[in-house]
């Protein structure tokens, strides 16, 4: 029996309980999050509790723009609870794909088998990639869904935009998980890894608006580079999303030199 | 092809820890080749090696003619592997995993995996994670026979097994050599390997001590003699066993009416005893059977170098 991408439909397929999962998740907070918003984002009464609280702290949440549906959007979902669901699940999916298998001991009966290293990453990074794009899609069609009904306002290409951004985004601490697991088989300094990429870029973004002084700190935010200029409000800037996902590619690809030039399990 | 593995000077150094120190032997196809050696010896790197799994840091290795570095997965097809320690989780049935390893393995021929499964006791049903540890071998033993490999490379393969289930292994592996195919195994402990191996190796330290066919292991092992006769004083039968080739430690256990009763052990070729025996009137003669075991720990424990 021949079957191609042995070893990308055993990732994708055998956790779809952890696909489904997320993406429950997400859904949850669309729907908690985007219907409240002809109450909260567009009403006076927000407007002065904004208005009342201290300036950087709206500024790092990117409260600033919640006036309207797409700011609004941009802040809560995109931004914040969706960032934050995003990131969780691509990093643990990049870290359990090759460092967790090593560590666990599975990677060796793998390895023993016909295949290459370099098709065990680039299958399972796929596997990651195609989760991730499942998930982004869902958030896309459930936003493009609430759009009237919750007055939010967002145009089509825009979402579209930032849909890509999203998980260009998430993809880049799953990527750095991944990578970082390859190169020394432990699951945990995956994690560590991608954690990292997605809390620093998100704290240098939220740093960096604080003063201009400080605003050097945003080059080094992918959070940045993806939602400095509010996708969701103004279009992707495309650029950005060039730069998310090539380094992502070239973070597998290193992960996969350093695992074929090493041993494995040892 | 004479040798299904050769190995020349094979030598693999983790940071600064040597874990094999230029280890040499060879496997010929067809054969039944039992590694053995205390944990930590180094039959796991070893075996590894073979596999590319861990590349040496020195030294040559010839598996089914190729560089395990060169043959890629066209090579790995042709091997079946059981990992020394099967780590087999997540929420599959063993049924799913066996055709998971069957899509990046050689073939596997039709009803091929139901059968193993059935000589070994195995429900493919259950999920993995909640099997017991046999069982998990099981899974592992059958993902390394399915596609009836040219070469296995087993690592502890009994570690887990009921002794019937054990029994039936040893079947299998007979099986495969009837077929061509050649084994290579490894196990702390000799009973596991004298059964159906043709060659042992011992590997302590990172280094093999001796490569011994398992007859020659027999014919080198001591036996212990146990022997009553009659019409022979106590000295005579002492002095006659004595002058046996390999007979030592002889003692009179009883002389009395019934007889002498001598015990006494016996190393190397039967055939001077038996001729000895023939002269006496016997009442009772045990021999056991040599114990390997024994001998072996001999090797372990005498100094590197000095296999006798």
């Amino acid at each position: 029996m021949k079957t191609s991408l042995p070893l990308f439909r055993r990732a994708f397929f055998d956790s779809w309980r952890s696909t489904l999962g997320w993406g429950a998740g997400l859904a949850a907070a669309i729907f908690l999050y985007l219907p409240l918003y002809p109450s909260i984002g567009g009403s006076a009464q927000m407007q002065d509790m904004i208005d009342a609280l201290p300036a950087e702290m709206t500024k790092a949440l990117n409260y600033d723009q919640i006036a309207t549906g797409p700011g609004y959007t941009q802040a809560t979902l995109f931004g914040l609870l969706g960032f934050l669901l995003m990131t969780i699940a691509s990093v643990s999916w990049g870290a359990a794909a090759v460092g967790g298998d090593e560590e666990s001991g599975q990677l060796e009966l793998t390895l023993a088998h016909g295949v290459t290293r370099t098709q065990v990453v680039l299958e399972r990074a796929l596997a990651v990639l195609l989760r991730v794009l499942l998930l982004a899609a869902l958030v896309f069609i459930l936003v493009r869904l609430l759009n009237d009904p919750a007055q939010l306002g967002i145009r089509p290409e825009y979402l579209f935009g930032a849909a890509v951004l999203f998980a260009g985004l998430a993809l880049l601490s799953g990527t750095a998980a991944l990578c970082v697991g390859a190169i020394s088989g432990r699951r945990t300094y995956g994690l560590a890894a991608g954690a990292a990429v997605g809390v620093l870029g998100y704290v240098f973004n939220a740093v960096g608006r604080q003063s201009p002084d400080v605003e050097w700190l945003m080059n080094l935010s992918p959070y940045h580079w993806a939602y400095g200029n509010s996708p969701v409000s103004n279009g992707a800037d495309w650029a950005a999303a060039g730069w998310l996902w090539s380094i992502s590619a070239a973070l597998v690809l290193l992960g996969t030199a350093v695992l074929n030039r090493r041993d494995v399990g040892a | 092809m004479a040798h299904a593995i050769s190995t020349r000077s094979l030598t693999k150094r983790f940071g600064r820890r040597e874990v094999l120190h230029g280890v040499d032997f060879m496997v010929e196809t067809g054969s039944i080749f039992g590694m053995i050696g205390p944990n930590g010896a180094g039959k796991t790197t070893t075996m590894r090696c073979l596999l590319d799994i861990i590349r040496p840091t020195d030294g040559e290795v010839r598996v089914l003619g190729k560089d395990p570095r060169e043959g890629g997965p066209a090579l790995r097809r042709r091997i079946g592997y059981l990992p020394g320690e099967l780590f087999l989780e997540g929420r599959v049935t063993g049924r799913k995993l066996l055709a998971h390893y069957q899509a990046i393995s050689g073939p596997v021929a039709p009803g091929r995996i139901d059968g193993l499964a059935e000589r070994l006791g195995l429900d493919l049903d259950r999920h993995t994670r909640k099997l017991s540890k046999g069982n998990k071998q099981k899974l592992g033993l059958i993902q390394a026979f399915m596609h009836d490999p040219e070469l296995l490379v087993l690592d502890e393969p009994t570690s887990g097994l009921d002794p019937l289930v054990q029994q039936e292994f040893h079947a299998m592996m007979r099986e495969a050599q009837h077929k061509g195919q050649t084994i290579f195994l490894s196990s702390h402990v000799l009973s596991e390997v004298q059964q159906t191996a043709d060659t042992v190796a011992i590997l302590r330290d990172g280094r093999i001590v001796a490569v011994e066919s398992v007859s020659g292991l027999r014919e080198g092992a001591v036996r212990r003699l146990r022997l009553t006769a009659s019409a022979i004083t106590a000295h005579d039968a002492g002095a006659l066993l004595g002058s046996v080739p390999g007979v030592g430690h002889v003692e009179v256990l009883d002389s009395g009416d019934g007889g002498v009763t001598v015990a006494a052990t016996l190393e190397g070729s039967i055939q001077p005893l038996v001729r000895m025996l023939g002269s006496l009137q016997l009442t009772d003669l045990v021999l056991d059977e040599p114990d390997l075991e024994e001998s072996v720990l001999k090797m372990y424990s005498s100094p590197v170098g000095d296999a006798s």
